[in-house]
């Protein structure tokens, strides 16, 4: 899952960062509403975390520009205005979740799973398709035979990713942009590598490959 | 008397009333003096006729030469009469008939003007003039009756009082619209102010007479300053707000991940917890509009939907059935951010400890009645109703309950309210009930 972090304050994205990445988020960094609103309209991001106080355009704005051009990114609002009438202004705004500042890095972290599973319409809880169950505080995955898996960072950005579109063809090039930040080196050979890895878990027929196309995680049982 | 316009009114009644009078008394007076010259001024002329139409004869008697005289002398009380008496005698005009009149004997040269009471009730005019002729003595009285001339007057104060009366009622009417049209400015302000102070505006109307232009300038501008000065304060405790919360939280992060044995670490993780709280809670404090003020209104139809959105959205997992009770056309006259602190804390506090339901009471006249239940575990009502009892510390927490009654437990002082809390009785939960008590002035 890729990430757009748009916050202004260095010593606060230095940490959130790094918690946001070992949870398995691909974390671009966006340090002022401009280039927040240009990052988060190049569709490559799963979620958004905003701050409402960032300079030169304040997220408020930022979110009313995205909705206003038909980007539905999923949004959650990270804001120390955590006055009522600021939180209501900000869901009329497009936000999709509120969080005030200070926070526990934990709260924010659920709040995002949550939010993603509400956007792919996955029931709450935990990640649960075709079969497999996904633990995202543990990273692990469970098969169908009851048995659990850990995973290494790669392979649980790309597993929860798969599970979040079941049955959809993801190509490599979006599986590439969803799963590194801008910083990494993204060769999208590693994609075939990282798939055969899950294969070696979950069974050869588990990820199809649709030459030309892509990747399709389908129920064993269909 | 405090209305302008009883006051102008009742002074134009009374001025006009003086007026019309004295001017109808003016004129009876003149006409009647007029009247009264006019006719002595015929009578001189008629008692001049009759002494020339006189003689004497060889007897000294008097003889009347009745050809030269007006017929009008003929007929019997026709209310023209003469009597002439010398030394020797008197004759009378044959109107006279039996009758005498009442004649002064006046000296040569002379003449005297009387009124008396004549036949057939008129009232006669007599003007007695004294001549000499051929050696003669005599005194010569002519008379008019007055009644037909004072009817004429009577007739004329009549009218003239009629008209004036008219006149009068007219003019009355005619000021009471004047002075209408020229206070509606004066009305439009009295009703703009009333509903400035139930918030349906922010400002007095930028045209106003010129009279009034300095008074509605001034107000406006207060009112300016006043949304400014709270615009400012607000922004700048929001910035303040900000400005300790990001440190805070970066403080947070990095005692978290930081090596600090315990229990240390809980202890200063309370502490920073305890700064944020504390200042949010003085922050939000101070924010508070309060009564009288003149920015955006709360309104139940437009907000209060946007609110409950915002609370489903921040407890998606919870699939609660909020009821509201709230009358139709409802005209709630407090701030906007106000009321949405007030109301989402406690709806926050219901949305976090519900099972399934929530119902909102609203009831409005001159006091605003909140009322909100829910179906969760409640708190210890002892406990609770320190809270509302004595107000509450900064430091003070109701178990489990967190800050959010406390911020609500303050506007609602702020507004001079009450705030009661209570086990639910209908839902078994917690019950929350606010009076707010509305600005009447």
């Amino acid at each position: 899952m890729r990430l757009l972090l748009a916050e202004d304050d260095k010593d606060l994205v230095a940490t959130l960062k790094k918690d946001l990445q070992s949870a398995g988020y691909a974390v671009d960094v966006a340090y002022d509403g401009i280039d927040a609103q240009y990052m988060g309209n190049e569709m490559i991001y799963d979620v958004a975390v905003l701050d409402l106080g960032l300079p030169r355009r304040n997220g408020i704005d930022v979110l009313k520009n995205w909705r206003a051009t038909g980007n539905h990114l999923p949004v959650v609002v990270l804001t120390a205005r955590n006055a009522w009438h600021e939180r209501v202004d900000g869901f009329k705004a497009g936000a999709d979740d509120y969080l005030g500042k200070p926070f526990h890095v934990e709260e924010l972290l659920a709040r995002i799973t949550a939010l993603l599973h509400r956007s792919s319409k996955q029931p709450g809880g935990q990640l649960h398709a075709v079969g497999l169950i996904l633990d995202e505080e543990q990273q692990t995955v469970t098969t169908e035979d009851g048995q659990a898996h850990k995973l290494t960072g790669i392979e649980f950005r790309l597993l929860r990713y798969f599970l979040l579109h079941p049955g959809s063809v993801l190509s490599k090039s979006r599986l590439t942009e969803h799963i590194y930040d801008f910083d990494s080196d993204k060769d999208s050979n590693v994609i075939e590598v990282y798939v055969r890895r899950l294969r070696q878990l979950l069974g050869n027929d588990r990820i199809e490959t649709r030459r030309g196309q892509g990747y399709v995680l389908t129920d064993n049982n269909s | 008397m405090k209305s302008i316009q009883a006051k102008l009114g009742t002074g134009l009644l009374l001025s006009l009333i003086i007026a019309f009078s004295a001017l109808w008394l003016l004129l009876s007076i003149n006409l009647k003096f007029l009247a009264e010259e006019y006719i002595a001024s015929r009578l001189k002329h008629d008692a001049e006729t009759l002494l020339s139409s006189i003689n004497f004869d060889d007897k000294d008697s008097l003889i009347i030469d009745v050809t030269r005289i007006d017929a009008i002398y003929q007929q019997p009380f026709s209310g023209h009469y003469y009597a002439i008496s010398t030394d020797t005698g008197s004759i009378s005009s044959r109107s006279l008939w039996d009758k005498k009149l009442n004649q002064v004997r006046v000296n040569t040269g002379q003449q005297s003007t009387t009124l008396q009471d004549g036949p057939e009730q008129q009232s006669l005019l007599l003007i007695s003039i004294g001549y000499k002729k051929h050696g003669h003595q005599l005194t010569l009285t002519v008379a008019e009756d007055l009644n037909p001339i004072s009817e004429n007057i009577e007739q004329f104060q009549y009218w003239f009082a009629a008209i004036a009366f008219g006149m009068l009622l007219i003019l009355v009417v005619l000021q009471i619209l004047i002075l209408r049209s020229s206070l509606t400015p004066l009305i439009r302000i009295r009703d703009e102010l009333k509903s400035l102070q139930q918030g349906q505006l922010n400002k007095l109307s930028t045209d106003p007479p010129d009279e009034l232009r300095p008074l509605i300038n001034e107000v406006n501008h207060l009112l300016t300053i006043m949304e400014q000065r709270l615009r400012r304060s607000r922004d700048a405790l929001s910035d303040l707000a900000h400005a300790i919360k990001k440190p805070l939280t970066v403080v947070r992060q990095i005692i978290d991940k930081s090596d600090i044995i315990e229990p240390d670490k809980t202890t200063l993780m309370k502490q920073t917890d305890d700064i944020y709280q504390l200042t949010d809670r003085i922050l939000k404090r101070a924010r508070l509009a309060g009564h009288g003020h003149s920015g955006a209104l709360f309104s139940f139809a437009d907000d209060l939907p946007s609110l409950i959105k915002t609370l489903e959205m921040m407890y998606p997992s919870k699939t609660l059935q909020l009821t509201t009770h709230i009358p139709n056309s409802i005209n709630c006259p407090i701030d906007r951010e106000d009321m949405l602190e007030l109301l989402g804390n406690l709806l926050d506090n219901a949305y976090k400890w519900a099972a399934q339901k929530i119902t909102l009471r609203v009831d409005i006249n001159s006091v605003l009645r909140l009322c909100i239940e829910d179906d969760g575990p409640g708190a210890d009502p002892g406990k609770v109703n320190e809270l509302s009892g004595r107000g509450v510390r900064l430091d003070e927490k109701i178990q489990g309950h967190g800050f959010g009654l406390a911020i609500a437990a303050d506007i609602v002082t702020d507004y001079n309210g009450s705030i009661h809390f209570e086990q639910s009785t209908d839902l078994g939960g917690f019950k929350v009930e606010i009076a707010l008590p509305l600005q009447q002035r």
